[in-house]
């Protein structure tokens, strides 16, 4: 017996409501996703953080609201929401943090073009932006400022090395095959191609991964 | 005789140190400044090397000069070089001030008592106080769009509602939904997480079991 099924039996409002089921699945997927992947992936489409947001809120409304009843029934439905609440509150913060974690590696790469940039929310542009530009005036003051004007840059590609630091592309990742597909993959002295099937798992390159993970023909794990 | 970059090498072996402590050293203000001052150098040597050849031909051609022409090369490496290791050190701090900042420290009280307070002086060069201060608003104001998730909170997954904890330090009463609970030093208590997070990552509790 999941903990969906045991909520929809002690909560009224649960049942009909299949939408904000399919947001917390689809929201775990994205969460173990971003977990897997080397470099930052768009931001869910669709309203999903936000509405995911909205109902956690609603959710701590309801718990304060219980919290009154001492009912002991209500009172034992009280901890089997407040722990579900917990842990739905876990997925979203983890998953945005790891998000941040990210950004905070790259910054500089994420904000470099608008493709990058249009993985990020609203207001994680804005945090990252206004990060960057704060730990530029502390470079500039501490050191930069005194520095003679051609080396004051903070992306200079001089000499072929990019000061830009970017995520490893090529880091492996595991994947499951959601549907059957073609699997091409690039190796060191060969490249492969395989008929894969449903339900396989395979280990490739993020590289190769990434087109497959794109058209949902495989999912991260 | 101190050899050129040493002192950009010597700052990095702090950053290198720095990562594997919990606290955070005093900041090297001398290092950060010879070696800055390296580059000013350097650069003004590049100049005058460079001089006379501008002045004669308009623009200077290595091949007719191989000498001069490697000379510079090495003072712009040592330079770009310096200019690397500063930018490595400062970030190695700002990232580790940055966690702590996030991990809800008080990082301008912590670098105070430190040093013993002594005449006021902190492990944090003024600069990084700034920063310190800017990426706190800059935190709060991000963490304020997610109030209801606790963006700074543990990263552990939730297993139990409740948990035992004990008082290691006073921390006075806290409300929760089960009342107010005052939490002595040495008492033991049965919380919600949920309530007590906050305190047992600043240290006031310990989680048992």
């Amino acid at each position: 017996m999941d903990i969906d099924d045991i909520l929809r039996e002690v909560d009224p409002t649960f049942h009909s409501i299949p939408q904000e089921q399919r947001d917390l699945q689809d929201l775990t997927r994205a969460y173990v996703a971003e977990r897997c992947a080397p470099e930052l992936l768009h931001y869910p489409p669709g309203n999903l953080i936000d509405r995911v947001h909205e109902n956690i809120k609603r959710q701590i409304e309801m718990v304060e609201e219980m919290t009154g009843n001492m009912n002991p029934k209500t009172n034992f439905a009280l901890i089997v929401i407040q722990n579900e609440l917990e842990r739905y509150r876990f997925i979203l913060r983890s998953y945005l943090r790891e998000r941040i974690r990210k950004i905070h590696k790259h910054t500089l790469h994420y904000l470099s073009t608008d493709e990058l940039r249009s993985r990020l929310s609203e207001i994680e542009v804005r945090y990252a932006t206004a990060r960057q530009s704060r730990l530029h005036e502390h470079y500039m003051s501490s050191f930069l400022a005194e520095f003679p004007p051609q080396l004051q840059n903070l992306n200079d590609t001089a000499g072929n090395l990019n000061m830009i630091d970017s995520p490893d592309l090529d880091s492996a990742v595991f994947v499951r095959l959601l549907r059957d597909t073609l699997v091409e993959s690039r190796g060191v002295d060969d490249d492969g191609l395989i008929e894969g099937k449903e339900g396989q798992i395979f280990i490739l390159r993020w590289a190769d991964a990434k087109p497959l993970v794109e058209r949902s023909s495989a999912e991260l794990i | 005789m101190p050899m050129y970059g040493d002192a950009g090498l010597k700052l990095v072996q702090h950053a290198k140190r720095t990562q594997n402590l919990t606290h955070l050293p005093p900041y090297q203000t001398e290092l950060v400044r010879s070696v800055a001052k390296e580059v000013r150098d350097l650069h003004k040597d590049a100049t005058n090397l460079l001089e006379p050849f501008l002045k004669v031909q308009g623009s200077f051609d290595p091949s007719t000069d191989p000498a001069t022409a490697c000379t510079l090369l090495v003072n712009h490496l040592s330079m770009r070089r310096n200019k690397r290791c500063l930018l490595a050190y400062h970030r190695t701090r700002t990232d580790k001030l940055e966690d702590l900042v996030w991990s809800g420290h008080d990082v301008l009280d912590l670098s105070a008592q430190q040093t013993g307070g002594e005449s006021g002086s902190s492990s944090l060069s003024p600069q990084e106080e700034d920063y310190v201060r800017q990426y706190g608003d800059l935190l709060a104001a991000f963490k304020g769009h997610w109030t209801d998730i606790d963006l700074t909170g543990s990263l552990e997954p939730p297993k139990d509602l409740f948990i035992d904890v004990r008082v290691l330090k006073d921390a006075g009463e806290i409300q929760t939904e089960y009342g107010a609970i005052n939490l002595t030093k040495n008492s033991q208590f049965f919380v919600r997480q949920g309530d007590v997070e906050r305190l047992i990552a600043q240290g006031y509790l310990q989680k048992l079991g």
